[in-house]
């Protein structure tokens, strides 16, 4: 091996094995120390075991949010210490206008408020209206993250149930498509982002190529794909069902097959017919599964990152909402502006998995619950 | 979706019209799940086509799935264009960055994820289901929240542009998910095992290391298995920590390839061939544990 990539693999190695060490040291006298004070030694062995989470917990996660919502009050660019501006960066971030057009070929410019961007203008019959923002690539970034979370993660769930559902029909050789049909989410998402914009790059990519005698049939033109406003969005959501759809059916699957025979012939014997099954026994039994899979999906869909790395897109499509904020924070050095926006995000994560949570108790069914209360 | 009865139900109910409608049904679904294999599988075999092209082949009218002649030197000439564009950018040089950081990674991923999971699982103590509670849910806060002031710290702390920001804090569980699984396998683990060894006077870490240990081996490859992907693919991580060519893993040298190549003319030749490079350890790795691995991600998706 050459000696340089020995020089910048052993002191890191070293600081490894010193940090094992420490770790170790200290979950020893903590557990001394508990049993001393009186704690009976299983309550002592449980809270050691788990202090490597406690400590990485404090160190790299509540510090950091912490520091976070601090810097996001200031203005920051790594040289200068931080300035403290209050709330400066939230109500920049806020200024947004909807400003209602005359007429249908009126200037989106004439309308907007000076220093505001246009975000999104809709033309609707002999008027309409655009809505812009000061902080344009954060809303531009919303605009496409939002309908993409909202839609590919629906739209992926429902094509991973009827996967599950038709690998849950005895088929032969169940073990080499569960394994096929993985195969996506196992591709690098690095790996997976280029070929896709390799695969719909305009002039001889893949699709185009596919869908060629289709587009001279009904006389379009050739889709670019991902520089075209309307199109980036379907081509951002087929290329993230290409990437999910078959794993979560192979975790699904798991579900269906442990939904008990018994519950589909006594469902038979009271008449159901195929569809009164699926409604009745299949949706409540895999609802738990399924509320799994919409928690995990909606927060990954609102953090794509190398999808929006290796696939530039126009400024006025905007790109997705995380790689924006790391824009904003390592390129352009707006340290507190980027934090205010990974705020707004958690924030939005938040209220996201909330409302599902909430949701859950109306759709969401837990065998073990439902006897106890019987 | 049609086909939600099982197949014993045509058998048992409709013997007269069974081998009719039976047909039909099994070339429905094995037409569907062969459909869905061709959409899985045609991205792979063009992302493979593509890197054995020449730069006239990619731009050729039509699809063309195997390319004549194959040229598999692409993989040997885009090694020698990163060395001309940053000297030192080997093939073995770079391979190994991305090993050395995964390993790592993945060793005290799994480690520690599992001494965690034992504590939340095996023992009794007061606010237990908080601490777990709490740890499921930051799962939700999303990682470039933690980044920025992350970013800071490690400079003060003079390790940005070295590996110790991708490595060691993996010592900290730093992955809830593989806690979680962890833990749910733990307590599929009848209790009376370590019970008996626990009176037969052993401690704490002998039970670990030569009970549990021994159990858990099935869920550990799972984590094995995704932790190696997960590490092996991480790009924001590197991307914030590493500014050396040198020192970058296959995910970062892909993007400094692309970002290398004029946007007008990007060499698809090229990157496809990283690409299927970044590609083959993952599938092999995950192939060869293919069951394991799906049967310890459905541990978690089940129960959830």
């Amino acid at each position: 091996m050459d000696p340089g990539a020995l020089q910048t693999y052993l002191p890191t190695l070293v600081r490894y094995l010193l940090v094992a060490i420490g770790l170790g040291i200290i979950m020893f006298i903590a557990y001394r120390a508990q049993i001393r004070w009186g704690s009976s030694r299983e309550a002592a062995a449980g809270r050691t075991l788990v202090m490597p989470w406690v400590i990485g917990f404090l160190i790299f996660t509540v510090f950091p949010v912490g520091a976070s919502f601090y810097l996001s009050l200031t203005e920051y660019n790594l040289v200068r210490p931080p300035t403290f501006v209050g709330f400066r960066n939230y109500t920049d971030l806020f200024s947004v206008n909807v400003s209602p057009l005359q007429s249908a070929d009126q200037r989106s410019s004439d309308v907007m408020p000076t220093g505001y961007k246009e975000v999104q203008r809709v033309n609707v019959a002999d008027g309409g209206a655009v809505f812009s923002a000061k902080e344009v690539d954060f809303w531009r970034a919303m605009r496409l993250t939002l309908p993409y979370a909202f839609l590919s993660v629906p739209v992926g769930m429902i094509a991973a149930l009827g996967v599950a559902m038709l690998l849950n029909q005895k088929v032969r050789f169940l073990g080499f498509w569960r394994v096929l049909y993985y195969m996506p989410a196992i591709l690098p998402a690095v790996a997976s982002a280029l070929l896709w914009r390799w695969i719909f790059s305009p002039d001889s990519g893949l699709l185009n190529n596919i869908l060629a005698p289709v587009y001279r049939l009904l006389g379009i033109e050739t889709p670019r794909w991902f520089s075209d406003p309307n199109l980036a969005l379907p081509a951002f959501i087929i290329l993230s069902l290409w990437g999910a759809f078959g794993a979560n059916s192979v975790i699904l699957l798991a579900g269906l097959k442990g939904i008990s025979k018994d519950l589909y012939e006594a469902a038979e014997i009271d008449g159901a017919g195929e569809w009164a099954k699926f409604r009745n026994v299949t949706i409540p039994m895999l609802s738990p599964a399924l509320f799994y899979n919409l928690v995990v999906s909606v927060i990954a869909a609102l953090q794509v990152f190398e999808v929006a790395a290796f696939i530039p897109t126009s400024a006025t499509i905007g790109t997705f909402v995380n790689w924006q904020i790391y824009t904003e924070a390592f390129t352009y050095r707006n340290m507190g502006m980027a934090s205010a926006e990974g705020w707004i995000l958690l924030v939005i994560i938040l209220l996201l998995t909330g409302l599902v949570f909430r949701s859950s108790s109306a759709w969401v069914f837990y065998q073990g619950s439902r006897e106890e209360a019987t | 979706m049609a086909a939600t009865a099982s197949t014993e139900r045509w058998s048992s109910n409709t013997p007269v019209t069974m081998s009719r409608g039976w047909h039909v049904r099994q070339i429905i679904i094995y037409g569907l799940l062969v459909l869905g294999g061709l959409i899985v599988i045609i991205p792979f075999v063009w992302m493979l086509s593509t890197s054995l092209k020449s730069q006239d082949q990619l731009f050729k009218p039509g699809i063309d799935l195997i390319p004549n002649p194959a040229l598999p030197q692409n993989y040997i000439d885009l090694w020698s264009r990163l060395a001309s564009i940053a000297p030192g950018m080997s093939f073995w040089r770079i391979v190994s960055n991305t090993l050395f950081m995964t390993l790592l990674a993945m060793f005290g991923e799994i480690f520690s994820a599992s001494l965690v999971a034992y504590g939340f699982a095996r023992f009794r103590w007061k606010g237990r289901d908080t601490v777990f509670a709490i740890m499921l849910a930051t799962v939700m806060i999303p990682s470039i929240i933690t980044r920025i002031p992350g970013f800071l710290i490690w400079k003060q702390l003079g390790l940005l542009n070295t590996y110790d920001p991708l490595t060691w804090p993996s010592l900290f569980a730093w992955g809830p998910i593989y806690v979680f699984l962890m833990r749910q396998f733990f307590l599929t683990i009848p209790r009376e095992i370590e019970e008996a060894a626990i009176m037969d006077g052993a401690n704490i870490v002998q039970v670990y290391w030569y009970i549990m240990l021994p159990l858990i081996r099935p869920i550990m490859l799972a984590i094995a298995v995704l932790s190696f992907q997960g590490n092996w693919n991480n790009f924001q991580g590197p991307l914030l920590y590493l500014t050396t060519p040198q020192m970058y893993p296959l995910a970062l040298a892909v993007q400094f390839f692309q970002n290398s190549v004029s946007k007008a003319a990007p060499l698809w030749q090229y990157m496809m061939a990283m690409s299927v490079m970044m590609s083959v350890p993952v599938l092999i790795i995950y192939f060869l544990a293919q069951k394991q691995f799906l049967d310890g991600i459905n541990i978690g998706g089940v129960k959830g």
